[in-house]
């Protein structure tokens, strides 16, 4: 029970921190890099509800991220809808992609799933490319300014600092590490997890497999949909590559694979690693640290081509952390710390 | 009339070289079960290569095939011992990541040495053409790359069919216990096996490269091709791929032609959705679960 109540005690205090963020910290910087947390584990969790718990693995989450994110900015850009209303039609429009895949891939057993997720994809992407009056094609949508929300006269909402924007985030993150508590301890998540662990002892123990399946694919595709709408808000720029290419999906997926598939912090932890990661490396951090230990001098070539390059790497980066944590530690950090505990209860008894 | 025999001439030739990246999948996934997603990343070192052996030291795309092939059958013998190897028995989905991530350490390795910018290899017949009488021509370097395709898949029907290796290959691929028990060394034919499959699709990357724009990210839209392939052909099933390379290089073609070029990849992968729909144990193939 005391472990209960000191849990609720530190979520209460994180989450008052926090709240209480904004007002302390000015610079926009920080909150940039406070709202790319959240847009992660936002993303992270959504795909943790599908990929971790139903164990539906997606390598086309981006199809989902982006449906969402250029039917608000296409409203938002086109008829000045605004965004609050915008983001509905994203999750609709998402709705119906999701079951259509759904439907024809949950039929089937094996990698068919990972291969339609990734083929929709990039129906989807290519479709953006070749949908020009509608997309705007390779160019993207760019919208530089959000129409303001009024009620009558009165303005309910505007757009004008990063501060919004960063309690959005914020209850994104939140409500998605929310519908996981849910789904974890809900009938519809023992059902996920006895699919994912065993189909056919589920089936025979009366789940409809499929239907299941689709619920979790939905709920998932809803949750990213939202992140991708408040993603191409935030930035105020979309086009095919940053929010349906092949990277999105294996970037979404990797926060899971890092942190802990399957459990409720893990993608809140492989946030915590990636996004400073990865930005560490885009902003040229790295770079500049080695230049300081004095292990590269900027002059020289090897200084001068990291300088240049290092920025791009962060795909690499993703590229052999997945391999790394395969080979390693198959239940990502969650599971490698899981395991490290038991081992020392294990000696102390 | 002769739009409609143009495009399917010239679907059919891309469609050979189409085929031998699926067969490199296929023969891979019959050995070890294991899906390549870094399969078209493999097919662009190839092209890479052969950028390199015709830049550096001016070897004619079609003769590198014979140094790439041996080099990218070590490659993939490598990724197979020091990789693959390690998941042979994880579940699926680890084996996939991994796949994909070892397919964007390739192209992003490939990208920090080459930067992303297209490169183009010009030969003197890259935009020749042969005229076949009633308006139709025919593409000199296609045509030369589908010769090459049929005569490496037949060189490859032979050794799977007849030699000691190969049989012990398709043994191993109808049942790895089984093949174990009767004395086959089920870890030495998987590495063959990978290593063939990566000569194939590195020989495929050789093959195109006088027609294609080569470039770090090109892999990833022939990876999903490769799947639509074997899916179509049936998972495992050589024949099949073949066949469903062909198949899919025509519809490319013909979509190109009749519906736009911007949309034919397109309609591959919803043509690959359909037969997910209608009959996902592929045109040819039985299903073996």
């Amino acid at each position: 029970m005391n472990k209960t109540i000191l849990k609720a005690l530190i979520g209460l205090i994180v989450l008052a921190a926090l709240l209480a963020v904004p007002r302390y910290v000015d610079s926009p910087y920080a909150l940039h890099m406070m709202i790319l947390l959240f847009l992660s584990v936002s993303q992270g969790q959504s795909w943790n509800i599908l990929g971790g718990y139903a164990g539906q693995h997606s390598v086309g989450h981006a199809a989902y991220f982006g449906v969402g994110a250029y039917t608000t900015m296409m409203l938002m850009h086109a008829k000045q809808v605004v965004p609050w209303v915008g983001v509905w039609a994203g999750m609709a429009a998402v709705v119906v992609v999701a079951l259509i895949i759904g439907s024809i891939c949950f039929r089937l057993r094996g990698p068919y799933f990972v291969l339609a997720s990734i083929a929709v994809a990039e129906i989807m992407r290519l479709s953006a490319i070749n949908l020009t009056t509608l997309t705007n094609g390779a160019e993207g949508i760019l919208a530089t300014e959000i129409p303001a929300f009024k009620i009558g006269e009165t303005v309910v909402t505007e757009f004008l600092t990063k501060v919004p924007f960063y309690y959005i985030g914020l209850f994104l993150a939140l409500l998605t590490i929310a519908v996981t508590y849910w789904v974890q301890h809900s009938k519809l998540g023992y059902y996920f997890q006895a699919i994912r662990e065993d189909q056919d002892a589920a089936h025979s123990l009366g789940i409809h497999i499929a239907v299941y399946k689709n619920i979790g694919l939905v709920i998932s595709a809803v949750l990213t949909s939202l992140a991708g709408s408040f993603y191409g808000i935030y930035v105020g720029f979309v086009d095919p590559p940053t929010v349906l290419g092949l990277d999105v999906s294996v970037q979404i997926m990797l926060i899971c694979i890092i942190g802990g598939m399957g459990t409720l912090w893990g993608p809140v932890l492989g946030s915590l690693i990636l996004v400073p990661l990865s930005e560490a490396l885009r902003s040229n951090m790295i770079t500049d640290l080695l230049v300081k230990i004095g292990l590269v001098s900027v002059d020289s070539k090897v200084g001068v081509f990291l300088k240049e390059n290092l920025a791009h790497a962060h795909v690499l980066l993703y590229g052999i952390l997945v391999v790394l944590v395969i080979l390693f530690m198959p239940d990502g950090l969650m599971g490698f710390v899981k395991k490290l505990a038991a081992r020392r209860h294990r000696e102390a008894v | 009339m002769a739009v409609f025999l143009q495009s399917l001439i010239s679907g059919v030739l891309i469609g050979g070289v189409y085929a031998l990246i699926g067969i490199g999948l296929t023969l891979i996934f019959g050995v070890m079960r294991v899906v390549n997603f870094g399969h078209g990343d493999i097919m662009m070192v190839g092209m890479y290569l052969t950028y390199l052996l015709f830049t550096l030291m001016g070897v004619d795309p079609f003769v590198s095939v014979l140094i790439s092939f041996p080099l990218m059958f070590l490659f993939g013998g490598f990724l197979q011992k020091v990789f693959i190897n390690r998941v042979l028995n994880a579940v699926a989905q680890n084996q996939i990541l991994l796949t994909i991530g070892l397919g964007l350490i390739m192209s992003n390795t490939v990208m920090l040495i080459f930067t992303s910018d297209y490169k183009i290899l010009t030969t003197s017949y890259s935009s020749s053409t042969i005229q076949a009488g009633g308006g139709v021509s025919i593409s000199t370097p296609l045509l030369i790359s589908f010769l090459i395709t049929a005569a490496i898949t037949a060189a490859l029907g032979w050794f799977l069919m007849k030699t000691d290796t190969g049989q012990a290959i398709r043994a191993t691929a109808q049942d790895r216990d089984a093949a174990q028990l009767m004395g086959i060394n089920v870890s030495r034919m998987s590495v063959i096996a990978f290593g063939l499959g990566a000569a194939l699709a590195g020989t495929a990357g050789a093959l195109i490269s006088p027609t294609y724009y080569i470039f770090p990210q090109v892999g990833g839209t022939f990876t999903l091709k490769a799947f639509v392939i074997t899916v179509l052909g049936g998972m495992g099933s050589v024949v099949g791929a073949t066949l469903g390379g062909i198949l899919i290089g025509v519809t490319e073609s013909m979509s190109a032609v009749y519906i736009s070029s911007g949309w034919k990849d397109v309609v591959v992968f919803v043509l690959f959705l359909l037969v997910l729909l209608f009959k996902p144990s592929g045109l040819m193939g039985k299903s073996r679960t």
